[in-house]
């Protein structure tokens, strides 16, 4: 056995075992950084296919930000609402639907021809980052920016959502003060 | 010799538990957003081994768009959640059914 199907098969063990680590653990800190480690092995797995940019951008965007976002969130939750109440819990039934579903993706894929092996690579000079971008830039640009544009909505909705307005803080309020006449402050007596 | 049907049967080994995940943590939305963040992992493996083997580099731009798409899903999904939570002091998901009239 060659070493790259070596590495594949241990990646992949590593990989489904932490993936039903996360999902049957009770803790839902120890799932998102069980969830880390899935990312993180599958960015090595798309090196192994040739993709360098996009295994790169998994990490960053994902263990980079993502990630620490559901960290952030499980962090601002209380302590009672980490815990999964373990009764309830339909394992028996899910187990049958995935099985079912697994057999059935599995006959599929092996009646179908898609034992192709390694191709050969014929352009090596050209990196896969060059490729990914003249690709997106040339044909895919429309695409492109729709995707920057459902980004910004993102944002924006985000912060909409989560923005509440404190009721307690004392401010300095403008409009009052730029209003005021001198009839507000002062009062002139007289005998 | 690594070939495509080796990525294929690990990816949909990895969207069968994601889903099995999905069942059983239907009460827990933290876990179901991860949930739904492993089968679209798996989805992209999918697709990167495509590209890979049939030398097409079109499988590696979905991926792309993929994976800014899914960026932003999780993050308006935590922010109701964040805003579900202000609001109700809990992310159980049976409160959640007050809309249903």
């Amino acid at each position: 056995m060659e070493y790259q199907l070596i590495l594949f098969y241990f990646l992949s063990a590593i990989i489904l075992t932490s993936s039903i680590a996360m999902i049957l653990i009770r803790n839902t800190v120890n799932s998102a950084l069980l969830l880390v480690f899935i990312f993180f092995n599958t960015a090595i797995i798309w090196l192994l296919l040739n993709a360098e940019f996009l295994a790169i951008l998994l990490v960053l965007v994902y263990v980079g930000a993502v990630l620490v976002l559901f960290l952030f969130v499980v962090m601002m939750l209380s302590e009672h609402e980490k815990q999964i109440p373990k009764k309830n819990s339909y394992i028996f039934l899910s187990s049958i639907v995935g099985l079912t579903m697994f057999v059935e993706l599995l006959l599929i894929i092996l009646s179908g021809n898609f034992n192709i092996a390694t191709p050969v690579i014929n352009n090596i000079n050209v990196s896969n980052t060059s490729l990914l971008g003249i690709e997106i830039y040339t044909n895919h640009l429309i695409s492109f920016e729709i995707t920057a544009f459902i980004l910004l909505v993102a944002i924006i909705a985000a912060i909409a959502i989560t923005y509440s307005k404190k009721k307690k803080v004392l401010r300095q309020n403008t409009e009052t003060q730029i209003n005021a006449t001198k009839a507000d402050r002062l009062k002139i007596m007289k005998d | 010799m690594l070939t495509l049907n080796h990525i294929l049967i690990l990816s949909s080994l990895l969207f069968c538990i994601s889903l099995f995940g999905i069942f059983v943590n239907r009460k827990n939305i933290l876990l179901l957003l991860m949930s739904i963040e492993l089968m679209l992992l798996s989805i992209n493996t999918n697709f990167i081994a495509f590209s890979y083997f049939e030398h097409d580099i079109v499988g590696q731009v979905f991926v792309f768009f993929i994976l800014a798409v899914a960026a932003a899903e999780s993050a308006i999904g935590l922010a109701i959640l964040i805003s579900l939570y202000r609001l109700r002091n809990s992310i159980d998901i049976n409160i959640i059914s007050r809309l249903r009239g």
